[in-house]
């Protein structure tokens, strides 16, 4: 097994660049893929060359990730054929993919949360040794060898005992990473792969990449960022609306034609915002000192402290799992408080219940559409007026009125251009999933309440419904109201914010104006790069106890970072979403 | 394609939304009885004659001669003797499920209500005027006290309600056979006593036509509950709580709902209506308690309210079959020869089934969509459907 | 003293091999309410085993006694694919099928067992009678004091099933099964993406607890009542499963669970002997198990972390 590495390189150098230019690994005639509803890929055809970073770009919705999973054997195709290394193939399952040197890093990270590192790479192709010549045993420690020596050769560090449910975000992802060079990929696809990451991060994978590509391997990276493509690509594909618009050489083109053909027509993606007055508007939320402990008692909230006014966008950026949720769920009183008190308009909140809080003035959109917003399998009405079925109009001496219920649900459906089948009797579970958000939207909006906490809210949708909820942000701001928007996406932070908190490993690292702190700042709060004078003697060790804490290392990429700084965020604005 | 086609028209005819309430169930009775038939035949008997001599054994149907005051309709009553514990047994699996948990419990909580009553009112001398109501009264009370303290158990311990109430079924069993023989025994049925008729929920030796026969006081009562049930379920704002927390616990709790009261409410009033399944059971036809001894209404009512699609009304139907099967067993066995245990491989079979029938639906769903055409051919864009997640 | 230990062993083993029966189900991704029905039919397969091959062996022949474990676990793992063939491929919901398992396995069970007696047999019976189960004393050892109870009047199933967990152990967490089963109950999608089928994976995850299950049935029915009967749908399948729970779904810690309700019944039994009282108070001491499992899920089930997919449908549409 472990010869094979040799064999690659060898492969590698054995072909001169310019011959591996030509030489087409991967090529895909009339492909053609239906869903119900939706064609997801018409008539696509275009060819990957061996050694390239090829770029598949296009916006939600596009088909890119539809044409991956083709590639990677999770969807046969209705119509067209798929050739891999000049050889008509069909790929039934991911293993056929793999078998063929297929490897595919998925949005939603594979692994398994119990398992160490070790154990979710070998997964399926498990090295053996016999005890006492005959019984088969698991060989861990041969595979966390070569597991090692694999990271060592392509710059990806991460302990191969460590266990993945203590590890963060970006490291997951390396994880992912060796799973494909394990098994001898020579086409990996990511999809996606830096919706999650801090800048500093991205450019790190970015570096990866270039490694990869160098070691002779091709790399197919889905994206809606125009950047990375720049930064990265050889050659880059256009989706738009399951049709392939273009092939282009990266390097002949610029950013705003790429972002031209992906949406067809001229991007106005840019959202006027005007600028708040903050210096005399009153103070809504307040939370002080607030600690939330989760189940295993490890403080995933540490000691926050922070306001939002009136009239104010507080937008707390972060990567994933830096407590950010919990913050939000302790405000709206669904995760116990440890310590510290949370209060609105002076009135202390803390030992509310969630309904009482609701009442007192709280709105929230949560980041789990489906396991916490909604009710899949209750009809539409009934999940329009979840938070006021139990009052005048909605209850009367305890029995539900029809009546009301369909008149709420029409006009939410009417003024928030919700579209569902079969109106307000419409069953959720059949609706689509930007349409889902824009009635938690709706209902949350239509409380009326002093404080919005959106958390998450555009995940997964496309353009149209991005900036239809991003406008009714900015007009609640604009109305007054309070909002606590929390966001993984820096881009929609950066967009939206008038005030920024930064979260990491807990504790609000940094709260500033939006106006004085630019991405790559952001960023490097986000990672515990830096702290700020308050926190910066508990950062150190939060980060190493803290099973939460990604444990990137900051070095490589904040070398990286100058260099790139350049990058065109006005366009990013807008094309920031990332998917479901 | 042709092959399909016999399928799909199977999957047309079950493929109606609406009425699929009934031609789902009723798929997975005809399964059963197939398969029992089968089992019939390999013993050499004929099913026919046993599913008939079962249906007059529940005085559906005539049999072929009765005993001097008696008649098929003295066989009716006798099954609804049986139907009334047993709808109320379901209603309160049924209430159960629509909150999200598993009442397998329903047995330990009637025996519980039902020897309660039994010892408190059975064995005093109070009028009927007062003893049956009281009955009634402690078969709520302390079948709603036995479920509440599964929803504690599991609010505030997180012990499953099916460990919990299976734990607690043989606590009740082991305590109170503990009682029965150490002070009610009757030394000769070796059962406890037989319970006064005043507090019994039937009305016995009427006379009609020459026939005696007697009335089930607890029938209205289990119909009423039905209805009851329906609304509280579907009408009011309780209900609304229950069934959001059943779907989706933390969804509840996020529109405000305090779920683990919701819980409490829910088995409170599951137990309740097992309750009143005891008092109608030990109180009702069966007059004493055999002791160590479960009922197997209480699982057989796990059957029932699957069967009745876990709609209240739905379970009078369900319960109507199930005692059908129970109570005509014993006739058919006597005339066939087949043994009684069939009726719970009856039952057994039908639930069977029926817990496919979540994957029947799912099916039929799927042939009928593929009957219409390229639905996708209309090409609706990804873009067009606002929000649309990608497929992936 | 000695007496508990060795009915505590003798009652604490059985429930352990159905207990890491619902261990291999529950870690997989399958919830297994269905062990009570699956012990329940191994056993009738066993017991019908034993009455068919009645004649065919010598009257103090131990093979029988042997083989009817191997028909037990084969009766079991039979049976369990009801349960598998319900859960995975008709996506039943996975309580509901454990407990329709139950209700058919003890209705078939008690429909086949009359109407073989009668037809077969030509006896009105519920049961299947058992050979007596010989007892085994290790000399020497056994004369420890306490310690030597261990060795003392056991039976040859407490060494059979201390091997097949010693084998159950190590296909669960030293080999490539193992490793795909519990990533199967963490991470379906995980080990789909690996190339694996998760549906394989549990299915055959829920055989191996209908075998254990079967084997657990079968020494039940000799050392309880040497006889089949509906007897043996006593509650031990809903035992396993507190014990399992209570065990955090891991192997060892269930040993110990197991051992603690074993102990406790025996020596309620003892005590109820002891204090010389009459038999209706040892219905009294019955509940000991039961109760003692309650209050040690109140202490321990809320800190406890089940599989993290366990009871959720595997959809491979849903990637």
């Amino acid at each position: 097994m472990s010869e094979v590495i040799g064999v690659i390189g060898a492969g590698g150098k054995a072909r001169p660049d310019s011959a591996a230019e030509s030489d087409v690994i991967l090529e895909l005639r009339h492909v053609t893929k239906r869903f119900p509803g939706v064609v997801a890929n018409d008539d696509v055809s275009l060819s990957v060359r061996r050694g390239e970073i090829f770029a598949l770009l296009g916006e939600n919705g596009a088909g890119k990730s539809t044409l991956a999973s083709m590639v990677f054997g999770m969807y046969e195709p209705d119509e067209g054929q798929l050739f891999v290394r000049g050889t008509e193939t069909r790929i039934t399952s991911p293993a056929e993919a793999v078998a063929l040197n297929i490897g595919m890093v998925h949005q939603h990270f594979k692994l398994v949360s119990n398992y160490t590192v070790a154990e979710n790479i070998v997964l399926g192709d498990e090295p053996l040794r016999r005890v006492a010549g005959v019984l088969p045993w698991l060989d861990m420690r041969g595979a966390e060898q070569r597991i090692a020596d694999l990271s060592a050769r392509y710059g990806l560090e991460v302990d191969p005992c460590a266990v993945i449910e203590n590890l963060g975000v970006s490291a997951q992802q390396r994880v992912e990473i060796l799973k494909m060079l394990y098994r001898d990929s020579e086409i990996l696809i990511f999809d996606e792969p830096t919706a999650m990451l801090t800048p500093q991060e991205i450019e790190h994978l970015l570096n990866i990449m270039r490694n990869l590509r160098r070691e002779g391997k091709t790399v197919i990276l889905i994206t809606h960022k125009l950047d990375e493509i720049k930064q990265v690509a050889t050659r880059c594909a256009v989706l738009a609306r399951g049709k392939l618009v273009d092939v282009l050489e990266v390097a002949d083109t610029t950013t705003a034609k790429l972002a031209a053909k992906m949406v067809g027509y001229d991007l106005a993606l840019t959202i006027e915002k005007k600028s708040a007055a903050l210096d005399n508007a009153p103070t809504v939320l307040q939370v002080d000192h607030l600690t939330v402990e989760d189940d295993n008692k490890f403080p995933v909230v540490n000691d926050v402290s922070f306001r939002v006014r009136a009239g104010e966008i507080f937008a707390v950026a972060g990567v994933a799992g830096n407590g950010q949720t919990q913050l939000a769920d302790a405000i709206a009183g669904l995760a116990a408080v440890k310590s510290g008190a949370i209060s609105l308009d002076g009135v202390d909140l803390t030992q509310m219940t969630v309904r009482q809080r609701a009442r007192a003035g709280i709105a929230y959109i949560p980041e789990d559409r489906h396991g916490m917003g909604l009710i899949l399998d209750l009809p539409l009405l009934q999940n329009l007026g979840l938070k006021s079925y139990f009052h005048h109009p909605f209850s009367q001496r305890g029995i539900l009125q029809t009546e009301a219920f369909e008149h709420h649900a029409r006009r939410l459906i009417d003024d928030y251009d919700i579209r569902a089948g079969q109106g307000p009797r419409t069953l959720t579970r059949q609706m689509s999933g930007g349409n889902q958000q824009k009635a938690i939207v709706a209902r949350e909006v239509e409380l009326d309440s002093r404080l919005l906490i959106f958390v998450q809210p555009t995940r997964g949708l496309d353009i149209g419904a991005t900036m239809a909820i991003r406008r009714r942000i900015l007009d609640q701001r604009d109305s007054g109201k309070a909002i606590l928007l929390i966001s993984l996406e820096l881009d929609e932070v950066l967009a939206l914010a008038d005030t920024i908190g930064v979260m990491y490993g807990g504790r609000m690292q940094k709260i500033a104006p939006a106006a004085t702190m630019d991405r790559y700042q952001v960023g490097e709060y986000m990672m515990g790069a830096r702290a700020s004078t308050s926190a910066s003697a508990s950062t150190s060790t939060n980060a190493s106890i803290s099973p939460n804490t990604p444990a990137t290392s900051a070095a490589p990429a904040t070398s990286a970072a100058p260099e790139a700084s350049a990058a065109p965020a006005e366009v990013q604005a807008g094309t920031g979403t990332q998917q479901g | 394609m042709t092959k399909k086609k016999p399928l799909q028209l199977f999957a047309r005819l079950l493929g109606n939304e609406r009425w699929q309430f009934i031609t789902i169930p009723a798929f997975s009775i005809l399964c059963s009885l197939v398969a029992i038939s089968v089992i019939i035949l390999l013993i050499g008997k004929n099913p026919l004659e046993a599913f008939s001599s079962l249906l007059a054994g529940a005085g559906w149907i005539a049999k072929s001669n009765y005993a001097g005051g008696k008649a098929a309709f003295t066989d009716f009553m006798d099954m609804l003797d049986a139907f009334t514990p047993m709808l109320f047994a379901a209603l309160a699996v049924t209430v159960a499920l629509k909150s999200g948990l598993f009442n397998i419990g329903v047995a330990g909580q009637m025996l519980l209500s039902g020897f309660i009553a039994t010892v408190a009112v059975g064995y005093s001398d109070l009028p009927s005027v007062v003893a049956r109501p009281l009955v009634l009264l402690i078969g709520i009370v302390v079948g709603a006290a036995a479920g509440a303290l599964m929803g504690w158990l599991k609010d505030r311990f997180n012990i499953h309600e099916v460990v919990s109430s299976i734990m607690l079924n043989y606590i009740f069993q082991y305590v109170i056979s503990f009682f029965i023989k150490t002070r009610y025994i009757d030394p000769v049925s070796r059962q406890s006593r037989m319970a006064a008729a005043s507090a019994r929920l039937e009305i016995t030796d009427i006379k009609i036509a020459g026939v005696t026969t007697h009335f089930p006081l607890g029938l209205v009562l289990a119909l009423i509950a039905a209805i009851g049930i329906w609304f509280l379920l579907a009408k009011t704002k309780t209900g609304l709580e229950l069934t959001a927390t059943g779907l989706n616990a933390k969804s509840a709790r996020y529109a405000g709902i305090r779920t683990g009261r919701t819980l409490i409410i829910a088995m409170g009033i599951s137990g309740a209506l097992a309750g009143l399944a005891g008092v109608t059971y030990y109180l009702g036809s069966v007059r004493s308690i055999i002791p160590g001894e479960l009922t197997s209404v209480g699982f057989d009512s796990i059957a029932v309210a699957l069967l009745g699609n876990t709609h209240p009304l739905g379970n009078i139907a369900s319960s109507l079959l199930i005692t059908t099967l129970t109570s005509g067993s014993t006739y058919m066995s006597s005339t066939v020869g087949v043994r009684q245990e069939i009726a719970s491989l009856i039952v057994g079979m039908i639930l069977l089934f029926s817990a496919c029938g979540g994957y029947l639906k799912l099916w039929v769903q799927r042939a009928t969509s593929e009957q219409l055409p390229d639905k996708g051919s209309e090409s609706v864009h990804p873009r067009t459907i606002s929000g649309q997640e990608e497929q992936a | 003293m000695n007496t508990i230990i060795i009915d505590g062993l003798s009652f604490a083993l059985p429930l352990l091999i159905i207990a890491i029966g619902g261990i291999y189900s529950e870690r997989s991704g399958i919830t297994n309410l269905a062990l009570e029905g699956l012990l329940g039919f191994g056993a009738f397969s066993g017991g019908l085993f034993v009455a068919a091959t009645a004649g065919v062996f010598a009257p103090t022949s131990q093979v029988p006694l042997y083989l009817s474990f191997l028909v037990a676990a084969g009766g079991g793992a039979l049976f369990s694919i009801l349960h598998a063939v319900l859960c995975i491929k008709f996506r039943a919901d996975q309580v509901i099928s454990g407990v329709v398992v139950n209700i058919v396995s003890i209705a078939l069970t008690g429909f086949f067992t009359s109407t073989i007696n009668a037809a077969v047999f030509g006896q009105a019976s519920n049961k299947f009678m058992l050979s007596t189960s010989p007892r085994l004393t290790i000399p020497l050892i056994s004369k420890i004091p306490l310690l030597g109870a261990v060795f003392t009047n056991f039976y040859p199933f407490e060494v059979i099933i201390l091997v097949l967990v010693a084998l159950c152990w190590y296909l669960l967490y030293r080999t490539r099964y193992g490793l795909h089963l519990r990533a199967a109950g963490d991470n379906p999608q995980a080990l789909d993406a690996a190339g694996i089928d998760v549906a394989r994976v549990r299915f055959k995850a829920v055989l191996m607890s209908g075998a254990l299950s079967g084997v657990g049935g079968m020494c039940f029915a000799y050392s309880i009542s040497t006889n089949f009967s509906p007897a043996i749908y006593f509650g031990s399948g809903y035992l396993a499963i507190a014990a399992l729970i209570f065990g955090n779904w891991k192997i060892m810690p269930t040993f110990a669970a197991c051992l603690i309700f074993g102990f406790a019944r025996s020596a309620a039994y003892q005590l109820v002997l002891a204090l010389n009282a009459d038999a209706s108070v040892a219905d009294l001491a019955m509940i000991t198990p039961y109760v003692i499992t309650l209050l040690l899920l109140a202490f321990f089930a809320k800190t406890n972390r089940s599989p993290r997919a366990l009871g959720e449908l595997y959809d491979k549409s849903k990637r």
